[in-house]
């Protein structure tokens, strides 16, 4: 591995071995791999994600602070995302093979061939050209100033929901032309049930099961994606911490930070699956 | 069938410049003139020049080959290596299955850029790394599908009369079982392209990618975001190219799908 | 802009300086008007910025961390003894005099009164003692240690006196005692383990600003201390640092109004800002150097004629073109910033210019009648160096001499540095404006300097060890002037040229003065209009 912290603290001041073994010390960087991993283990089992090496802070109360951020810029991602998605997915599924459809397919491809980053640049580039306005770069959380924090996300949840309404509505509409294709539907279209009845009523409803399971991987995929977005537009958050964390080698940073984000997707998955049981009623016991 | 046609004109496109960029742009992607640095598109110089002088088409145009190839040799390995491995613990089944498929998961439980950035960035930038996160990253998805494909194969009655008709389990294995589910894995690995052509272009744009002076499509973005208020040639014709070969893959995959039945 | 906008100012204060030498030797009356930059008259009161902040610093701690990151807005709450004026002057700052004994062995400095910490407790000398102490201890880890090593014993005479006891004169002991590493903090502040991670909380210094807020890859929040002890002084009520994730979005915040102020790494990104309504930008001379290094233990380059050939072939100020866009200037052996108060003009230098026909002779006499295969190193990240290098290679071909080139990973760079293994190499760094600061430990011989380029020369020892026991300003310019014929001569380093350092500000933000070594010292006398 290239590099560790004592060497990136020390730089060009000098060959000093006394302050170096003192630092590496300090560290724990002079004891062997296999016993700084184990004791990295041993600590996470009772609970104890260490010290920040640069800020001497606990990690979890760091990794705490990141997650609040990364948090909101996930869950207004995905909230956007499924407000526009879902209904252009069910639009595009009700009126397939019409004009509106293509359009709507087109838009779905577009957005998830659009590389997010190349998208908030663009999209930060724009705002400045067009409208002389660009986000305050410094961040405060919505308790501190809801104007600003509001301000701050607007960007980056913008460029990240383009790919996630991308993928919903495909999704959704892949579902809906499925559904409406059924044998109940034609039959209920026979018994001559309204339009409404037959979307909503019955194709939507069966539709929610699987969407269920697809929106956990949705908020999986926005917790990759912010990992970029928030280098981009310089929000504190979990991508941050573990991208800085691996440039300065400050490691138990990065320990917490990846162990924190495993958490948060086994449990969306956990999360996920029990849901699923309870809204598919064929699965009821 | 149009869009799937339109996605075939364009992955035979990337294709030419992937394998003979030197064709289309000439001009080396690597040669510096700072006399003619930050110049707009012109005849000379179609998609402009960069910071340092360098033909940005030629270098999105020889870019192909770093992006598209190195995206292809890792999606070629994990095909290889995860698809290989899940056809045989699906087959064979027992504690090799159930090992492989639990570390599987483990692997699936990181988001694939988190993992991108982990492998990379502590093993360090540079091609051989990148193609081993992206090929790891993408294993379990080849297993997955390798295994489920052959666990449905063995349950099939032309196994069965293989069996009884002598056949062993190794020659079942490879003439029939194998053979039968190449086509899933490749619709797999057109399906799991454009995804990670987005982490690689991430990781590039993030610096743990290739490095420079190479033209990878997202190094070409991370150099060029710095000057993107003076020289918008230089980020805009990289992203695009990332968008159009993603598009592409899309387009095809949509389309194998169809014909596939799946 | 063709000119600083530095060059009155620094005339002016090299006026001064010229009168106000030996600084060592009169007590200064009163506090010195140019503390941190020039005083604007018109001045006034009250504000709030924001300042972008390309490089986030990991810590704030001024004791055991070294990031220039941090260096650069550490300097407005902590506080050394002196200031490192850019002319070379060490200024008084927590000290009022300083006094060499005779023989050079011993510093009296007397201190300021009325100086108060942030915590509220007035400064003394057991402070200052027991602070220097702490920093020169190698086993705390501060990398400042090695610059305190002539240091012998510290002793607080009374509660407004310090003297410093040396194992042997240092005439540079002042403008060590500045604000790079270290500074004055309460008695007993670090004896706390937790005492680094507490700094990232609170400041405990005396300067101008304190901590209210440090957020690590996102802001930094300080607010004027009410109680610092320059009257008047500061003008700002708040400044705010906020990390910027690249140098666009920096342009598009001046231009939007949210950022007052940037400081840019690379010169050229200030283009877009050229004619940008309501934002200034301004052209600094800078401390720091862009150099080739020449590792004299690495094969090729281990015979000094071979060296001489290498300088003998490179136009510097093409190279600077290239990498830079011209944003710089070309020196010798001193950085730009230093150039007027210690440089030897480029014409009085060895192997300064271009001479190939001498350099192909020089590489025959060598051995090399056929040229020669390098390798030249840069590092990644940092931008310039690939222009750089593809140019000196092509400039190097011309005498045969054929160039690879290896990038490396920073930490892996900084590994082979330490190890005095750098070989053929960029390198890209900064000074304290003081000659001993610059050159004693990187060229003298270990163990008292750090020699990474292993030129163990006796000549340069004995002229390093002089230049740092010498008080008398004109014997001191003559021995570090005759030093940098030596280097010229000798060519262990290849200094390039020095970038300068380009600001951009709202214009509501006035009397902004760039430090050259790219610290934020001109925050504590900058002042918002209206």
């Amino acid at each position: 591995m290239p590099g560790d912290i004592v060497g990136q603290m020390l730089g060009q001041t000098g060959t000093d071995r006394a302050a170096e073994q003192a630092l590496r010390g300090f560290f724990g960087l002079d004891r062997p791999l296999w016993r700084q991993f184990g004791d990295w283990v041993g600590a996470t089992l009772t609970g104890d994600l260490g010290r920040s090496w640069y800020q001497g802070r606990a990690v979890w109360t760091m990794v705490w602070e990141a997650f609040l951020v990364t948090a909101e810029v996930a869950g207004a991602t995905l909230a956007l995302a499924t407000l526009v998605g879902v209904p252009l997915g069910v639009v595009a599924g009700i009126v397939h093979g019409s004009r509106l459809d293509a359009a709507i397919q087109g838009f779905n491809l577009i957005g998830l061939s659009a590389p997010v980053f190349w998208l908030g640049l663009m999209l930060l580039v724009g705002a400045s050209a067009v409208l002389d306005w660009s986000p305050p770069f410094a961040w405060s959380g919505p308790t501190e100033d809801l104007g600003d924090n509001l301000s701050i996300l607007v960007l980056p949840v913008l460029s990240l929901a383009l790919l996630q309404t991308a993928a919903y509505s495909q999704f959704v509409r892949g579902l809906m032309v499925e559904e409406l294709g059924r044998d109940y539907i034609r039959a209920a279209r026979a018994k001559g049930m309204t339009p409404f009845d037959i979307h909503f009523r019955h194709a939507l409803a069966n539709v929610m099961v699987p969407l269920v399971t697809f929106m956990g991987l949705v908020l999986i995929q926005i917790l990759g994606g912010v990992v970029i977005i928030e280098s981009l537009f310089s929000l504190p958050g979990l991508g941050r911490l573990i991208l800085s964390g691996i440039q300065g080698r400050d490691y138990p940073v990065v320990q917490g930070a990846l162990f924190f984000v495993v958490l948060i997707a086994t449990t969306v998955n956990l999360v996920v699956d029990l849901l699923y049981g309870l809204l598919d009623p064929r699965l009821k016991p | 069938m149009t869009a799937f046609r339109l996605g075939l004109v364009l992955a035979l496109i990337f294709a030419v410049l992937l394998l003979a960029p030197g064709l289309v742009a000439p001009q080396s992607p690597l040669a510096l003139d700072p006399a003619r640095a930050l110049q707009a598109p012109s005849a000379a110089h179609w998609f402009g020049t960069d910071d340092v002088g360098r033909d940005v088409f030629a270098r999105v145009v020889h870019g192909t080959r770093i992006t598209l190839g190195l995206v292809t040799l890792s999606l070629l390995l994990a095909l290889l290596v995860g698809g290989g491995l899940g056809v045989v613990a699906g087959f064979a089944g027992g504690w090799f299955d159930l090992a492989l498929a639990r570390l599987a998961d483990m692997v699936q439980t990181f988001p694939p850029i988190i993992a991108g950035v982990m492998i990379t960035g502590v093993l360090g930038p540079g091609a051989t790394n990148l193609v081993l996160a992206l090929s790891v990253i993408y294993l379990p998805s080849f297993f997955r599908i390798g295994r489920s494909a052959a666990l449905a194969e063995a349950q099939l009655t032309y196994v069965e009369a293989a069996r009884a008709a002598g056949f062993s389990e190794p020659a079942i294995l490879l003439r029939q079982v194998l053979p039968n589910t190449l086509p899933v894995l490749v619709l797999n690995f057109v399906i799991i392209f454009p995804l990670a052509l987005q982490i690689e272009a991430a990781l590039g744009f993030l610096g743990l990618g290739v490095l420079p002076p190479m033209p990878d499509w997202g190094a070409i973005l991370e150099q060029g975001k710095n000057f993107i208020l003076v020289a918008w040639w230089m980020s805009l014709w990289p992203g695009l190219f990332v968008l159009a070969s993603a598009l592409a893959m899309m387009l095809l995959g949509h389309g194998l799908r169809a014909r596939l039945g799946r | 802009m063709t000119e600083f906008d530095i060059s009155r100012r620094a005339a002016l204060s090299l006026a001064l300086a010229g009168m106000a030498l030996p600084a060592s030797a009169q007590p200064a009356a009163g506090i010195d008007p140019l503390l941190y930059g020039p005083t604007d008259p018109n001045a006034r009161r009250g504000g709030r910025i924001t300042v972008g902040n390309l490089v986030e610093p990991p810590a704030m701690d001024p004791f055991r961390q070294a990031a220039d990151a941090r260096v650069r807005v550490s300097v407005l709450m902590y506080q050394g003894l002196f200031f490192e004026d850019q002319a070379g002057i060490a200024r008084p700052l927590l000290a009022e005099s300083a006094t060499p004994a005779a023989d050079g062995k011993s510093w009296t400095f007397r201190l300021r009164r009325g100086v108060k910490f942030h915590t509220g407790a007035p400064m003394t000398s057991a402070d200052v003692k027991y602070s220097y102490d702490f920093m020169r201890n190698p086993a705390n880890g501060s990398p400042g240690a090695g610059d305190l090593s002539s240091v012998a014993s510290i002793e607080a005479p009374d509660d407004h006196t310090v003297v410093f006891h040396l194992a042997k004169p240092n005439s540079a002991l002042p403008m060590t005692l500045t604000n790079k590493y270290g500074a004055v903090v309460p008695k007993g502040f670090l004896d706390d383990a937790n005492s680094g991670p507490r700094m990232n909380e609170i400041s405990v210094g005396t300067g101008p600003f304190k901590l209210k807020q440090f957020r690590p890859n996102s802001v930094i929040v300080m607010e004027r201390f009410a109680d610092y002890w320059q009257p008047g002084l500061p003008y700002l009520d708040e400044i705010t640092f906020a990390a910027m994730p690249n140098s666009a979005a920096m342009v598009v915040g001046l231009q939007s109004r949210r950022i007052d102020l940037g400081v840019f790494s690379r010169p050229q990104d200030t283009q877009a800002l050229a004619n940008a309504p309501g934002v200034e930008v301004h052209r600094w001379p800078s401390l720091d150097q862009k150099s080739l290094d020449l590792d004299c233990n690495y094969a090729p380059i281990k015979d000094v004629r071979v060296r001489q050939a290498l300088a003998l072939a490179i136009d510097k100020k093409q190279v600077m073109d290239a990498s830079i866009a011209g944003y710089g200037k070309v020196i010798g052996t001193m950085v730009a910033g230093m150039e007027s108060a210690w440089g030897v003009p480029l014409d009085q230098l060895a192997f300064q210019h271009p001479d190939l026909e001498k350099a192909r002779g020089l590489l025959r006499a060598a051995g090399h009648p056929d040229g020669l295969d390098i390798e030249l190193t840069t590092i990644i990240g940092y931008d310039w160096m690939d222009a750089a290098a593809v140019t000196i290679s092509e400039q190097l071909k011309r005498i045969g001499v054929r160039v690879s080139i290896r990038k490396l990973d920073l930490g892996v760079w900084v590994r082979n540095l330490r190890a005095r293994d750098m070989g053929f190499t960029f390198n890209d760094w900064g000074t304290v404006p003081d000659p001993s600061l610059l050159f004693f430990r990187h060229f003298h011989s270990v163990p008292a300097g750090a020699d990474f380029r292993n030129w163990n020369n006796a000549r340069a020892d004995a002229l390093l060890d002089r230049g740092q026991e010498t008080a008398d300003p004109a014997q001191r310019r003559a021995i570090y002037a005759e030093f940098q014929k030596l280097l010229a001569e000798e060519v262990p380093t290849i200094m390039l040229f020095s970038a300068d350092k380009l600001t951009a500000n709202r214009t509501r933000l006035k009397n902004y003065v760039q430090h050259g070594t790219g610290w934020y010292f001109g925050l504590a006398k900058a002042w918002v209009e209206g």
